[in-house]
């Protein structure tokens, strides 16, 4: 009779059971249950029987977890190293492509890594950051501009009528201002960035003192707070707490503290602060109340807000201010907030770090990581018939498949842990060089820096589960029969998925090609465009002071021998230094839509950088603004026919206070970066804007004209420094932020080439070595020298050719989108697709070639010999 | 310190082992040592000893073959083992010696 205990309460026996124990428990189980069943009934039966396998539910009868068999696995996994290790050394040359081209890879990898969170820690010290914004504005006429920047009397107001900021400060930055130290009558001078600030700016960000009384710091006026640095710097090991630096000519502060140096991850490095109480002695409109009317790219605004102040409840209320302040200004101005961790990132607000870059170095990184993982998938798999027989010997032994796969997983490991320490041990030495390149102070410790740990032990995860994972299941596969009788094929399924492989390895190296010749190109239009003036052989250098000496100066410069030209001016034709003003012309009533751009120059500008007048006459000499040129997008955007039309006619700028007629138009010029457009321009000349001189050299005479201009600048002012620029530099240096950057895409990305051309060496010489015997019937048969090449060829041609069928659109796509952010830019023609695909081809040759030319020229004796 | 480790329930799952001698498997115990003591036995008391007397050797297992009424799994026959032995014996000298301590008196003794 067959009996049937409850199911469930069986069941839960047999999971928790010690399986040694388990069939004889089980049986007694069952023929108590059966006795019980015959004499008191299946229920009785079935009851006693739950009990009883409840009481059996105890420490000596449930199995223990960490398993039952105590089988000593230290000898396997010992032997997994040892094999490991036999393999790397028996192969060596692929065990050095393998290393090499991984170290490589992660090497780039840890490199950006530290770079790209050096930028992702920007100002992430501070105390409740996410509290912290700046406030911003946008200008809304005709297109939208951006600027970081506040009215000057916003700061104080927005404190005063507002509770919504826990602390509010005003910050005005200012470079290259005058410092002066007065030492027992011995005066040194230095050029620094200062900063107005209130006291709430220590308040808001963490810079900590190491000398004078944190409360109250700035409160008073003239005083002033620097960092150990500078204090270093002027007052050596002197304590700097009570003396007294100068502002310019005249402003005295007295020293009430020394911070903490600046870190290095911060955008706010000014190291020398004001108290904003003296603001007044500096500047009288920064200080005023009633400073609506425009703002200055050195003012800013930062708030911490109240806990719980949500920043769009702010900004809802800051158009009262645009009401109330400026009424007539047809609403312009649009008062934002920033959060601080946006500062660094946002172009637009004149971040230093676009995210972009950020996410490009990132992918780079990655696919670095990605086609070393490729190359080494590649090499093991096309390998992977000389493991055949260990597999199958090792499945004999009885092996179990996970087994295998886990063995071949620990020898990835052991090669990705070597190509690790290599790679940390090369970026560790190049760390300093791209320090210095960056200008940044970069470190790799491991020991102390947590999340360096944590990434590095991801990509050593991470990699030998992409590398290891795929030959491991194409190894462990194998049937032990098949691989130890040896006639295994490495099955046509998997050489498909290689050829995937090397598929997809070309399209990267191919896209990354095609991102270097046209960022390549896009470099070689921006540096050789005409930007529509002369900028040879000009020398900047700024003025001593704004009035009768200017032109005394200048007379002398012109005096100087090889001096060919000198034109006192607001700025070169093309500047980062912009002053837009909204301007009424003509007889119409109302003001333009759009702002017109001030460039100062006297009657020399126009010849000093070869400005061409297409109509009307140039200026007349004037210290004060007399006359009016304007370019031919002024006479576009007011909607004028033909540029002879303007001649005559009145402009009013900048309040009506710049006026005078219109003489002339000039020929359009870049008047900013090539990233911009070029915008309606006015010359004039108002003596009292003037900064520099424009002063052009014979540049073969340099030497002596260059001192000789120093000397007269020195002799006329001879407090404050003298410096001068080339103005090519200075226009060079407009990119120099994304010069930078593409030098260092362009490396790596040539890296990432030159990883994947290791890789095509290791196959092609791996291939070479399979078709030793074929190479050689074929050679008997009288197959010819450049037929053989062509096995190779035929192979490697066809898949680059489809990669390239992947890459053109895909590279393409991703550079028209990086091109968008230059207003002028190259066109990406068929020319750079059919370069690239040339260059990819050479790159392939060079790599693949020798080592096929070598077996394909061997003496077929050799190889036919033995079999 | 204890030369031989032996519980009362164990001692008593033994010498029921020893009872049984050729017949000593996991019900068998069970269902003896219920009748001669009347007391129930739980079969996880029961097994959890066997497992215990096991490891610390004093008895040791085979498998006899499989049958009908047991669903086809085989019984588990125990043997004492020559260290059971002395165990045993120990346990009962050891017992006996402190018998024969007890002066006549102390039992005897009448609490009214």
């Amino acid at each position: 009779m067959k009996s049937n205990p409850p199911k469930l309460s069986l069941r839960f026996f047999r999971w928790f059971c010690h399986p040694k124990l388990r069939d004889s428990i089980e049986g007694d189980l069952m023929e108590l249950y059966e006795e019980r069943k015959l004499k008191s009934g299946k229920l009785k039966a079935d009851a006693h029987f739950i009990k009883d396998v409840l009481f059996l539910f105890r420490p000596g009868i449930i199995k223990p977890t960490e398993g039952y068999q105590n089988l000593n696995t230290y000898a396997m996994y010992k032997n997994y190293f040892v094999t490991a290790w036999r393999n790397i050394t028996s192969k060596r040359a692929y065990a050095a492509i393998n290393v090499f081209g991984l170290a490589l890879g992660i090497a780039c990898a840890l490199l950006i890594f530290s770079l790209v969170r050096h930028h992702l820690d920007f100002d992430k010290f501070h105390a409740q950051a996410d509290r912290i914004y700046r406030f911003v504005t946008e200008e809304h006429h005709g297109e939208v501009e951006y600027s970081p920047n506040v009215p000057p009397a916003f700061g104080k107001a927005f404190r005063d009528d507002y509770a919504f900021g826990e602390k509010v400060t005003r910050l005005c930055t200012l470079n290259d201002k005058l410092i002066t130290l007065d030492e027992n009558g011995e005066k040194r001078k230095f050029q620094e960035q200062v900063a107005f600030a209130d006291p709430e700016f220590f308040e808001i960000f963490n810079f900590p003192l190491v000398a004078g009384k944190a409360d109250g710091l700035l409160r008073e006026p003239n005083t002033a707070v620097i960092t150990g640095q500078i204090a270093k710097k002027y007052f050596g090991d002197q304590l700097a707490l009570g003396k007294i630096i100068r502002l310019g000519s005249d402003i005295d502060f007295t020293v009430v503290g020394v911070l903490k140096d600046i870190p290095a991850a911060t955008d706010l490095n000014t190291e020398i602060y004001f108290s904003y109480s003296t603001m007044k002695q500096y500047n009288d409109w920064y200080a005023a109340d009633d400073a609506w009317g425009g703002i200055t790219s050195e003012i800013q605004v930062f708030t911490r807000l109240q806990p719980g102040v949500n920043p769009t409840e702010v900004e809802a209320v800051l158009p009262t201010y645009v009401q109330k302040y400026r009424p007539k200004s047809k609403n312009v101005h649009h008062y934002k907030m920033q959060a601080l961790s946006d500062m660094h990132f946002n172009a637009q607000y004149g971040g230093k770090m676009s995210i972009n870059t950020i996410w490009i170095l990132s992918t780079i990184g990655f696919l670095l990581v990605f086609t070393a993982c490729l190359n080494f998938i590649n090499l093991a798999t096309a390998q992977a018939v000389t493991r055949a027989k260990e597999v199958g010997v090792r499945k004999v032994m009885g092996g179990l498949r996970a087994q295998l796969f886990w063995q071949f997983t620990t020898e990835a490991g052991v090669i990705v842990v070597l190509a690790t320490l290599l790679a940390f041990a090369a970026s560790y030495t190049v760390l300093p060089f791209m320090n210095e390149f960056f200008n940044v102070t970069l470190s790799l410790n491991v020991f102390s820096d947590v999340r360096l740990l944590l990434f590095l032990i991801i990509v050593i995860a991470a990699v030998t589960l992409l590398s290891g994972a795929y030959p491991g299941i194409v190894l462990s596969r194998f049937k032990p029969v098949l691989a130890l009788k040896g006639n295994l094929k490495g099955g046509p399924g998997s050489f498909n998925i290689r050829r995937g492989l090397i598929i997809a390895q070309f399209t990267i190296s191919q896209v990354l090609l095609i991102g270097l010749i046209v960022m390549f190109y896009q470099m070689r239009y921006v540096n050789k465009m005409d930007m529509g003036f002369d900028r040879d052989a000009v020398v900047m250098v700024p003025v001593g002071s704004r009035d009768q000496k200017l032109n005394t100066l200048k007379t002398q410069f012109e005096a100087i021998p090889h001096v060919e030209k000198v034109s006192a001016c607001f700025g070169s034709p093309a500047s980062e230094n912009m002053w837009g003003t909204s301007f009424r012309f003509d007889t119409r009533t109302e003001a333009e839509e759009f702002p017109i751009y001030f460039k100062g120059g006297d009657e020399d500008y126009l010849a000093l950088f070869g400005l061409e007048l297409v109509a009307g006459r140039n200026v007349t000499a004037s210290d004060t603004v007399r006359e009016f040129l304007v370019n031919e997008k002024a006479v576009l955007k007011l909607g004028l026919a033909s540029p002879e039309d303007i001649l005559g006619k009145f402009m009013y700028a900048n309040g009506g206070s710049i006026k005078g007629p219109i003489v002339g138009v000039v020929k359009d010029f870049h008047d900013q970066s090539l990233h911009a457009e070029i915008e309606p321009i006015f010359i004039t000349t108002p003596r009292n804007f003037y900064n520099s001189y424009a002063i052009k050299i014979n540049m073969a005479e340099a030497a002596t004209t260059l001192p000789a201009i120093e000397k007269a600048w020195s002799a006329m002012y001879p407090e404050p420094i003298y410096h001068y620029d080339f103005l090519d530099d200075q226009i060079a240096s407009f990119y120099k932020a994304e010069q930078t950057m593409l030098t260092v895409v362009q490396v790596f990305s040539a890296i990432a080439l030159l990883i994947g051309c290791l890789g095509l060496y290791g196959l092609v010489s791996f291939m070479a070595l399979q078709k030793t015997k074929e190479i050689g019937i074929r050679k008997v048969l009288g197959g010819s020298v450049p037929q053989i090449l062509w096995i190779f060829g035929k192979e490697f041609s066809r898949l680059v050719v489809i990669a390239f069928f992947i890459a053109a659109p895909l590279g393409w796509l991703l550079m028209s989108q990086w091109l968008t952010s230059y207003v002028y830019k190259t066109e990406i023609g068929v020319g750079v697709f059919v370069l690239e695909l040339l260059i990819i081809l050479a790159i392939i040759m060079l790599t693949a070639g020798f080592r096929s030319l070598k077996a394909a020229v061997a003496n077929p004796v050799n190889s036919l010999r033995s079999e | 310190m204890k030369k031989y480790q032996l519980g009362e329930f164990e001692e008593i799952v033994m010498l029921t082992i020893a009872i049984l001698y050729k017949e000593a498997y996991g019900l068998a115990i069970k269902n003896e040592i219920e009748s001669r003591l009347k007391r129930n036995v739980s079969m996880g008391a029961m097994h959890t000893a066997l497992v215990r007397l096991e490891d610390k050797g004093y008895i040791r297992s085979h498998d006899g073959e499989p049958t009908e009424e047991r669903m086809g799994r085989p019984k588990k026959y125990f043997q004492i083992t020559a260290l059971g032995k002395k165990a045993m014996e120990y346990s009962r000298e050891t017992r006996n010696a402190l018998w024969g301590a007890i002066p006549d008196v102390s039992l005897n003794v009448k609490f009214s």
